[in-house]
């Protein structure tokens, strides 16, 4: 292990010339982002770690690539080891793990953004808070999310509320 | 037989949608900006 230091990645200047520059490894990550292929991502962001530990673009390319192939196990002992602030990724692991207590102290703190609303809502579900979880929506309605009318049926239908199904398709 | 086909209630179907706001960041800055390289210079 390199000695921890403040300084942002270019602390790997000073270690042996990579083989492929990390720059190189960015444009490699950043066709697989384009494609979908986040194995191939997870690999490539670690030979970008091995250069430069710490690196938050990285960082956050292998966590978000874990996440989306499934290995929320996996995501979460990253997101535990860095001192970076994954706050997100780490509610939606624990989401994932259906820890949603944790989840939720997780989400508490970051700024309102349609990412956190949307996974706060789906925590209060599951949490059978259906009408907080529904209030949520109503708040999205006019974000044009994709498929949100999925979700708020469910609540609306869960919280035995089916009559406003109509209504609030209505004005989706 | 066969028995009638009769509705049931099925619990309410749930999309992750907070999957789809799992980001990667914007790495255009960590690429090479200059692209007249070293190999353009031979190729380009």
């Amino acid at each position: 292990m390199p000695p921890k230091s403040k300084e942002k990645p270019k602390s790997a200047a000073a270690a042996p010339p990579p083989s492929i520059s990390i720059e190189d490894l960015f444009t490699s990550i950043k066709r697989h982002v384009d494609k979908d292929e986040f194995e191939q991502i997870v690999k490539l962001s670690d030979q970008v770690l091995s250069v430069a530990p710490g690196d938050e673009d990285a960082l956050r390319c292998k966590v978000a690539a874990l996440i989306k192939c499934d290995k929320i196990d996996d995501a979460l002992s990253v997101i535990r080891k860095v001192p970076n602030d994954f706050s997100y990724f780490k509610a939606y692991c624990l989401y994932r793990q259906n820890k949603l207590k944790e989840a939720m102290e997780s989400l508490k703190g970051l700024d309102e953004t349609s990412a956190t609303m949307l996974l706060e809502s789906q925590i209060l579900f599951r949490m059978g808070k259906m009408d907080a979880s529904v209030d949520i929506y109503r708040k999205l309605q006019n974000s044009k999310i994709d498929a949100l009318e999925i979700n708020v049926v469910a609540g609306l239908v869960s919280a035995g509320k089916s009559s406003e199904v109509k209504g609030m398709m209505d004005a989706l | 037989f066969p028995p009638a086909f009769q509705a049931f209630p099925r619990n309410p179907i749930v999309r992750d949608l907070a999957y789809d706001s799992i980001d990667f960041p914007t790495l255009e800055h960590r690429m090479k900006k200059d692209k007249k390289g070293l190999l353009s210079r031979f190729w380009g």
